[in-house]
């Protein structure tokens, strides 16, 4: 078998739905917009999570704001019928991502978990990424960001501070499934289980909108609400086959 | 015949003052280095030996290294470890001494970090102990050493010293020992 016909296979066997099936975990959240009130404690427990710089009024003004998770408000309506809703958004890690099919260096691909891994040091910055993801979540690296003393203090040790060039975004908070694997080990367990690991943005919630967990595990609390009638997935139409749900928001 | 020089000389001095710069540049570039880059084997404040420690007296990795099998970091030990010993051991050699002033003024030893690995990596020295790894297999004949340098893992297991670590070391081990899911990039990039 030829080079090329072995690469082409392998990439058609990752393409296809259900491929991830093979594989212990599959991470999955929802978010309940009917319980979300747009507090943003998420958008700020990410923030402190991953080292994300803050960039000022200027480079904003500019569209070069960097939050991992943003909430999106809507209104509907003119005063005083107007009516206002929120959608937080951050990275859906699609099991058919569009951002992997065109980093040229292969630094964004899928992993065996269902997580759309990005590598930052293998990053060359062409933002091609950026342009392809249709949820526009995806935040590029204009400059070097510093802290001002002492609030270098608090960044996190088990996440890269990025440089200059590079594209960066919500990665589940590896850092954290990482230490529930490490943790599930020593205890000779075989998995992760239900709510031992969440991202910051799950434990931050005030009204539990979020919810985090492995489909796998069909008694997870993520599977249960992953199949409530009231879920969809943004642009869905896409085919992107994303791994984060939305449990529509219903009028009263 | 009337033969000047001047022509060749048109020619030969701009080439006489490249080579000078250049020679300048690398004197210079030499003495920089060898000043202010630590290099693979820099010298420490005390010039603790783990050739003694380690090699002649068979002290294990792990008594002064306790950190190594819980934590990711190996961590370095206090300096109250030392002292454990040495209130009795080889009490009057100098740079035993010189530990004892540092804990008469309750200072920590400042310690250079030889074995440093980039900022995006993610390394866990108590996954790799409790899978009973062998230190030397990537740090090299440490037992050897009278001061620490830099080694790294040959891709056919032999330790290499003076070489610093590189991904394709990691790779080879996780490859070879079939490690579960050892080759996606997340398992050790953060």
């Amino acid at each position: 078998m030829s080079l090329f016909s072995r690469f082409m296979d392998g990439w058609r066997k990752y393409r296809k739905p259900g491929y991830y099936d093979e594989f212990d975990y599959h991470w999955t959240m929802t978010i309940d917009l009917d319980k979300c009130t747009g507090c943003e404690a998420c958008v700020t427990a990410c923030q402190a999570e991953n080292n994300i710089p803050v960039v000022g009024e200027d480079e904003m003004a500019k569209g070069r704001e960097m939050q991992w998770i943003r909430i999106e408000r809507y209104w509907e309506g003119e005063y005083p019928n107007a009516k206002l809703s929120f959608i937080p958004m951050m990275c859906q890690h699609c099991d058919a991502a569009p951002c992997e099919t065109v980093c040229p260096v292969g630094a964004t691909y899928h992993n065996q978990d269902g997580l759309n891994a990005q590598i930052y040091n293998r990053c060359i910055g062409t933002r091609a990424c950026a342009v392809y993801c249709p949820y526009e979540v995806r935040y590029f690296n204009y400059y070097d960001h510093e802290w001002d003393s002492p609030l270098e203090q608090q960044l996190n040790p088990d996440v890269t501070v990025r440089g200059k060039g590079v594209m960066e975004k919500c990665t589940f908070c590896i850092q954290r499934i990482r230490q529930a694997k490490d943790v599930a080990k020593d205890d000779d367990r075989r998995r992760v289980q239900d709510g031992e690991m969440q991202p910051a943005c799950v434990q931050t919630c005030p009204t539990k909108a979020l919810v985090f967990g492995d489909r796998k595990d069909h008694e997870s609390q993520v599977y249960k609400s992953m199949n409530d009638p009231r879920n969809y997935r943004v642009l869905d139409e896409l085919n992107t086959d994303s791994s984060v749900f939305y449990l529509k928001k219903v009028d009263a | 015949m009337n033969i000047s020089i001047v022509p060749a000389l048109k020619v030969l001095r701009p080439a006489a003052m490249l080579v000078i710069v250049i020679l300048v540049g690398l004197v210079l570039g030499y003495w920089a280095n060898a000043t202010f880059v630590p290099g693979n084997s820099p010298e420490q404040p005390i010039a603790f030996s783990h050739k003694i420690h380690a090699g002649d007296n068979e002290v294990p990795c792990l008594y002064c290294h306790t950190q190594a099998r819980r934590s990711p970091s190996a961590g370095v030990p206090a300096v109250s470890k030392c002292v454990g010993c040495h209130l009795e051991v080889a009490t009057e050699k100098p740079q035993i001494r010189l530990l004892m002033s540092y804990w008469e003024n309750r200072e920590p030893i400042p310690w250079i970090k030889v074995h440093d690995l980039p900022d995006f990596v993610h390394f866990t020295h108590k996954r790799h102990v409790l899978a009973n790894i062998e230190c030397q297999t990537c740090h090299g004949p440490v037992e050897t050493m009278d001061r620490i340098t830099v080694s790294s893992r040959a891709v056919n297991g032999s330790a290499q010293v003076g070489h610093p670590w590189k991904m394709g070391l990691c790779l080879s081990c996780h490859r070879e020992n079939e490690v579960v899911n050892g080759i996606d990039c997340l398992t050790c990039h953060k």
